[in-house]
């Protein structure tokens, strides 16, 4: 660790050209060959908001975390990797179908209906990260993000309290996570880099259901508990009329049929370099991975340009840009019967065949037949996506520098589903087809002024700029019904089609400001302010402001510190700001709107949709943030802890009227949110030898969240968690199950009004789907040439509502519509028997309550998210052929899993509605994966 | 340099004409004050009411099973728990059935009251009083409907007769008595019945509409001799209403608007009806939610008792053997009508008002028209309890899927008798517990 040493020197170099060069979104060239190879160090220079500053420097609270250290897992998309990687930054991957919706929250969650993702800037390019997904696959989205190959990144900026965020104002009440891809270097020579794996992939768990004789025995029994006469069971002998006995019961496995082992491979190849006036960056990619579930492809080739010019001494130019093609065979793996490929596998009973005796397909309990969906499903999406941006700069005096930039995101998502005849969906239709075609539009063109002295005493860096930046959306449907035959797919050759298009646009103007100062390195100070105003709002409130103040004290530079040594940093900061939102909301959403569409006789009808708010304004988040940097042992154990309390008010709510008045909803600021919590990041170096090494990198966050003030109690989608004043956000709204009478077998349940009689009045809350504390532990080890990494990822403490078990465990009522999993043969049968699963009965509460706590499982897991081991050819044989490195590893994802939920993985949730999680309901579980990879580089 | 100051100075215009750049005007949907300005939008926006009447939440399917469900002929053979309370009769305030048919009520009552607010005054020249009073009748009509619906199934409801176009427009207004709900429901029929014109439309609201619906609500009120006045009134119109021959006439073939309909919700492409999802088996394409019970499919197989009425049932092949309804069964166009008053409801109504008078010739001619129908012998002789027994019979299958039964066994007070639900406070559907949460003025239905 040669850089600790030179770190001033090193750091003047970096520094000085870039906090000069600053106030651009466009990336900075750090050096990647001094800065990669640890996590983080005094020396680095990390990204933030319209600029770059020193870690010294930084007084807000920002993760920068490098690219090379996420890259071993082989993931579609960059979020997923962050996961476990940054404090404060709870990711989960919700399914395992690759490329799909992820649930990223920087510091809990602020808001209901207004939004609560981050803003995402990739070079600048404010992008969209919402799915335009149209034609549903019934659960979760597909993942825009995805579009983005991980392999062009360089680092990745996590933005989290109000000095870090405000300079974007109305878009960071979430934070921001900033991306800088890779660009070339100036006098460098050209590099070409080869980087690719290639693994396989399978779900390392799958659901346990009965066999067919255990379903018969179980609907037999419900039937004599009811009451009935034993005589006429369900599953009594053929010749009786019935459906055979129950030992008589075959059982098929159609989990096994749509599971199977997939893989995954990938290949980058890259050409940097740069001569004096002029830097490149050229790399195309290719990613595919075949699902660990049937039918559920993901393909992704890209294609990146990023290039850098000095026109004059004082003036350049460059640009950015990306291009890339996802390409995703998709299947309906979530809610729904109709071509529910997941469900049809994991609720069909199992004592019932596959064929009729006749050979047909058979078709179970308002399933597809599930040979026919595996066979079948032709469901598809490509999304074709343009990031770029392209800047000028001018160095008006030596330190006043002007910016403008013009910044584009476009998206092209076309998505097509054809059923056939032998599907449910198409079955009557004789063949349905859905074309959807969207395009997405964000464009940004921005001004910035900067000023920067290069005073040692009093530095001080100014910055102001404007931003103006439009948002369209539109798409063109259609769909096509009774087709000749399944040949026929298009719907040119359909009898019956119907279309449609919509549009929809909205746009914003703002204006920022950025003061700095920074008296001897040691008080530093910083002033932010943004001014915005959508379109989304009425006149009267268009505009909100945002500013913050942040300060930051390095105690180590004071007298009273130089002269110990074991502390090579100090650094306290505190700072206080406002940011907003205004995402997720309607365009028009202030506005009383009537709408198209209610047709009647074949005549165009109008209904009410909207009531008026004409108050409707900005939700703000106001943020206090306490830190602390230290370093000891110079900077071999570094530690960043920080401690924020985030409230929320003017809450963005879709706030329920009494539907009397005819509208369900009105648009409104009301409610607040409050997210107080601790971060707390350790990076230590246990030993450094000239051989060997092993660093360590630990991080965990506890974030409160609790509904501060809400009229009204709101039911989340699917109706199991409730948000309530006092409560957090994602807490569960359930009958509690208090045990099962020994005596009876009966189901108690808690009698909350004690009235006597279980009514809606007794459910409660019981939980919330998002963890007390959650975080990442990674071990980094390196031997000569050999290199391995560890990482675990864990979450403490929160609740997934199993609602396959709500199906699955229904004590008899559900016959021959769902299979039984085998936790229900723990039912009560016998006085005496204990038990949490009741008496089967299809009569009185045992089985017909919804939701319930039985349900309600614990859904902490670590998990052995990461392992790799890799070696580096020595040098001298790289050099032979013309490699300067070749590096070959193994890694595996999700190795190992720790958990006490009944299923295969607590990190679930069926549906991309912000409001909903932890709700699992048919999720494919996340895969375990091996791969093989090589890096070279020449 | 220059160029510097062109681009600032570009900013600097550009911020100034900022006011400009943020008025984003919507292209799918219209201010609620442009909504119905003259004849044209004031045609939709009665297009759109009855669209409402006809949407998922009410006469599309939810309003209805909420009847059929609850009426002890239906079993619930599904997988969600909402269908499978209503007809286990085990309701809670928080079944999502309850709340969407309630929710659905009141969107289209929302949408009346606004027609039956902004019409009159309209100065249009192209825009004719009679037009005007067809299109306002019409909504009088469905209002009335609508309160009636809300009034039999959940009791004296909170009376909203004006449109909602602030937050807070009808907050704090208290639940109606049930006789005050119903006397709302009279006071639109009469106004929907001087508006209409005296035409014959199944599809829409006229004056014969509106005295159909007055002979139902006389006979709910019972007030014998207006409900068989009314029902008089549409049954005399010969020429128009007629029981169609036989019963399977006025559904199977894709028929619509055939002369047995005085009123049916007709569906299209652009607006389909999703009902036959819940009744046909997978193998045609729906998922059998819900499907008749043995009870019911022994009645309707019956030749006595159900006579060619068992066209409303249909068998899946073996090795299912399972029954299913199929008054619903157009897919995948989706537009299979809904069923709001046929000439057969008139008859009967007609039947039982007689019965009750006294009148028991002419009350047994009515119930032989609609058995002869069905392809039953007639009855000769009987006594007055018998034949209001047997009027009550007759609905039980010429209804089985059209939500009648529940709501005629409250209406007659058997339903302690036939189904067990001797709690009075059962008799009714909860207030959804959500509407509670949400306005502080509503009451509870007790029991709940």
């Amino acid at each position: 660790m040669k850089k600790h040493l030179h770190a001033p020197i090193v750091l003047c170099m970096l520094v000085g050209p870039l906090l000069s060069n600053a106030q651009s979104s466009a990336p900075p060239s750090v050096d990647t060959t001094i800065a990669s190879s640890m996590n983080r160090t005094l020396g680095d220079v990390i990204v933030v908001g319209y600029g770059a500053q020193s870690r010294k420097a930084v007084i807000g609270a920002v993760t920068s975390i490098k690219a090379a250290t996420i890259k071993d897992r082989p993931v579609a998309s960059f979020d997923q990797q962050l996961q476990g990687r940054a404090p404060g930054v709870q990711v989960s991957a919700n399914t395992g179908v690759p490329g799909d919706g992820i649930f990223f929250r920087i510091r809990g969650t602020t808001s209901i209906n207004a939004g609560n993702d981050p803003l995402y800037v990739v070079d600048g390019v404010f992008i969209n990260n919402q799915s335009l997904q149209k034609v549903t696959t019934q659960g979760q989205g597909n993942n825009p993000l995805a579009d983005i190959n991980p392999a062009d990144i360089e680092s990745i900026s996590i933005l989290k309290d109000a000095t870090a965020t405000a300079i974007y104002g109305a878009r960071a009440a979430n934070g921001v996570v900033l991306i800088t891809t890779k660009r070339g270097a100036y006098n460098s020579r050209p590099k070409v880099g080869f980087n690719t794996y290639l693994g396989l992939a399978w779900a390392p768990e799958l659901w346990e259901l009965v066999s067919g004789p255990e379903h018969a025995t179980i609907i037999n029994e419900a039937w004599v508990n009811d009451g009935k006469p034993f005589d006429t069971r369900p599953f009594r002998p053929k010749s009786a009329g019935g459906r055979g006995l129950p030992e008589e019961q075959p059982t098929y496995d159609r989990l096994h049929d749509i599971f199977r082992t997939g893989g995954i491979q990938n290949y980058d190849l890259s050409l940097s370099g740069g001569n004096e006036k002029t830097r490149y960056y050229l790399s195309g990619g290719y990613n595919k991975q075949l699902a660990s579930i049937k039918t559920n492809d993901y393909q992704r080739a890209s294609l990146k340009v990023n290039l850098d010019q000095q026109i004059t001494d004082r003036i350049r130019v460059g640009s950015s840009n990306s291009l890339s093609r996802s390409r995703r065979t998709n299947a309906r793996v979530g809610d729904g019967p109709q071509g529910g490929i997941l469900q049809a596998a994991l609720h069909t009973p199992t004592y019932l065949p596959k064929f009729n005796d006749d050979g047909s397909y058979a078709k179970w309990a308002g399933f597809d037949n599930l040979d026919v969906l595996i066979k079948y499903t032709d469901m598809n999406s490509t999304s074709i996506r343009y990031i770029g941006n392209l800047y000028a700069e001018a160095d008006i005096l030596k330190q006043l520098k002007f910016r403008t930039s013009w910044s584009l995101d476009y998206n092209d998502y076309d998505e097509f589903e054809y059923w056939n005849s032998y599907t449910n969906r198409g079955s009557a239709s004789k063949g349905l087809a859905t074309s959807s075609v969207s395009k997405n539009t964000v464009w940004v063109n921005e001004q910035t002024l900067s000023y920067r002295n290069n005073s040692q005493r009093h530095a001080i860096g100014v910055l102001v700029g404007n931003s103006i930046q439009g948002n369209i959306a539109q798409q063109t449907w259609a769909q096509g019904t009774n087709f000749p035959s399944d040949a026929f797919k298009q719907i040119a050759s359909a009898a019956t089609t119907t279309a449609s298009s919509n549009r929809a646009e909205n746009r914003q103007v703002s204006f920022f400001s950025r003061v700095e100062y920074n008296y001897e390195g040691k008080y530093l100070a910083e002033v932010n302010f943004r001014a915005d105003a959508s379109s989304k709002f009425g006149k009267d409130n268009q505009w909100g402001y945002f500013p913050s103040l942040g300060v930051a004290w390095r105690a180590k530079e004071e007298q009273f510190l130089q002269g110990i040594d074991v502390i090579s940093d100090l650094k306290l900061r505190a700072n206080y700001g406002l940011t907003g939102n205004q995402n997720g909301i309607g365009n028009f959403a202030s506005r009383g709107l009537w709408g198209g569409g209610a047709n009647y006789l074949d005549n165009p009808g109008t209904i009410p949709q909207q009531l008026a708010n004409p108050q409707l304004g900005w939700e703000t988040t106001r943020q206090w943030n306490f830190g602390l940097d230290l370093g000891l042992l110079d900077d071999r154990i570094s530690v960043e802890f920080n401690w924020y309390d985030k409230y929320t008010s003017d809450l963005l709510l879709n706030l329920p009227l009494p539907v009397s008045s005819g509208f369900r909803t009105i648009a409104s600021n009301s409610g607040e949110i409050s997210n107080k919590g601790l971060e707390l990041g350790i990076n230590t170096v246990n030993i450094r030898t000239k051989q060997f090494s092993w660093q360590t990198g630990f991080n965990i966050a506890r974030n409160i969240n609790r509904i501060e003030k809400l009229n009204i109690p709101i039911d989340a989608s699917y109706s199991v968690e409730r948000m309530a004043q006092g409560y957090p956000m994602h807490s569960f709204f359930v009958y509690k199950q208090l045990y099962v009478d020994e005596k009876t077998g009966d189901a108690v349940y808690d009698d909350v009004t004690k009235d006597g009689k279980i009514t809606a009045a007794d459910r409660q809350m019981l939980g919330q789907a998002t963890p007390k504390f959650f975080g990442g532990l990674n071990n980094t080890f390196s031997y000569k040439g050999f290199d391995a990494s560890i990482f675990f990822n864990f979450q403490y403490g929160n609740k997934v509502y199993n609602s396959n078990r709500f199906f699955h465990e229904s004590g008899g009522t559900r016959d021959d519509r769902r299979a039984i999993n085998k936790n229900q043969l723990n039912r009560w049968q016998k006085p005496g028997d204990v038990t949490d699963v009741p008496r089967i009965t299809t009569i009185g509460n045992n089985y017909a309550l919804n939701p319930i706590s039985r349900f309600l499982e614990d859904g902490s897991f670590l998990r052995l998210s990461a392992l790799t081991l890799g070696y580096a050819v020595p040098a001298r044989v790289a050099n032979r052929i013309h490699a300067s490195n070749i590096r070959i590893y193994f890694s595996s994802t999700n190795l190992w899993l720790l958990k006490k939920y009944i299923g295969p993985d607590p990190e679930v949730n069926v549906t991309s509605d912000p409001n909903v999680q932890g709700y699992d309901l048919g999720t494919p579980p996340q895969p375990r994966t091996v791969q093989f990879g090589l890096n070279l580089t020449l | 340099m220059r160029s510097t100051y062109t681009i600032l100075t570009a900013v600097l215009l550009s911020t100034i004409s900022c006011s400009k750049f943020l008025d984003v005007q919507p292209e799918q949907q219209v201010d609620d004050s442009q909504a119905i300005t003259n004849a044209g939008s004031a045609e939709t926006a009665v297009n759109g009411l009855y669209n409402l009447l006809g949407s998922d939440g009410y006469y599309g399917s939810n309003f209805q099973a909420l009847s059929y469900l609850s009426g002890g002929d239906i079993q619930w053979t599904g997988s969600q728990s909402a269908p499978q309370q209503i007809a286990n009769r085990q309701l809670s305030a928080d079944n999502g059935n309850v709340a969407t048919s309630w929710a659905a009520i009141y969107r289209t009552i929302l949408s009346a009251n606004y027609i039956i607010d902004a019409i009159p005054p309209l100065s249009d020249p192209l825009f004719t009083q009679a037009k005007k009073d067809q299109l306002t009748g019409e909504a009088y009509f469905v209002r009335a409907l609508s309160y009636f619906d809300l009034a039999r199934g959940w009791g004296g409801v909170q009376l909203i007769l004006t449109p909602t176009r602030l937050p807070g427009d009808h907050s704090g207004i208290k639940r109606s008595s049930l006789t005050d709900t119903y006397a709302q429901v009279l006071s639109d029929l009469n106004k929907a019945a001087q508006l209409l014109p005296l035409t014959t439309n199944r599809n829409r609201a006229t004056r014969k509409t509106a005295w159909a619906l007055k002979a139902r609500y006389f006979l709910y009120q019972e007030k014998w001799d207006s409900a068989a006045v009314y029902a008089t009134k549409v049954i005399d119109d010969a020429a128009n209403y007629k029981l169609a021959k036989p019963y399977s006439a006025f559904f199977a073939n894709n028929a619509v608007a055939t002369t047995e309909s005085v009123l049916e919700i007709a569906y299209s492409v652009s607006f389909k009806n999703g009902h036959y999802n819940w009744w046909l088996p997978p193998a045609l394409g729906g998922r059998r939610e819900w499907a008749p019970n043995a009870q019911l499919v022994g009645l309707l197989n019956d030749p006595a008792t159900g006579g060619n009425r068992n066209a409303l049932i249909g068998q899946t092949a073996p090795p299912g053997n399972l029954w299913y309804g199929k008054l619903y069964y157009r897919t995948p166009t989706g537009t299979d009508p809904a069923y709001l008053i046929r000439i057969a409801e008139l008859y009967l109504i007609r039947a039982e008002a007689r019965a009750k008078s006294g009148e028991l010739t002419t009350a047994l001619e009515d119930l032989n028209a609609i058995r002869d129908r069905a392809g039953l012998t007639t009855f000769t002789e009987a006594t007055q309890a018998e034949i209001i027994l047997a009027v009550e019979q007759e609905r039980r299958l010429e209804f089985a899927f059209e939500g009648d039964r529940w709501f005629d066994l409250v209406r007659t007070g058997r339903v302690a008798t036939v189904l067990g639900v001797t709690d009075k406070n059962r008799q009714v559907f909860p207030v959804p517990a959500d509407e509670l949460l949400a306005d502080k003025s509503l009451e509870p239905n007790p029991g709940y």
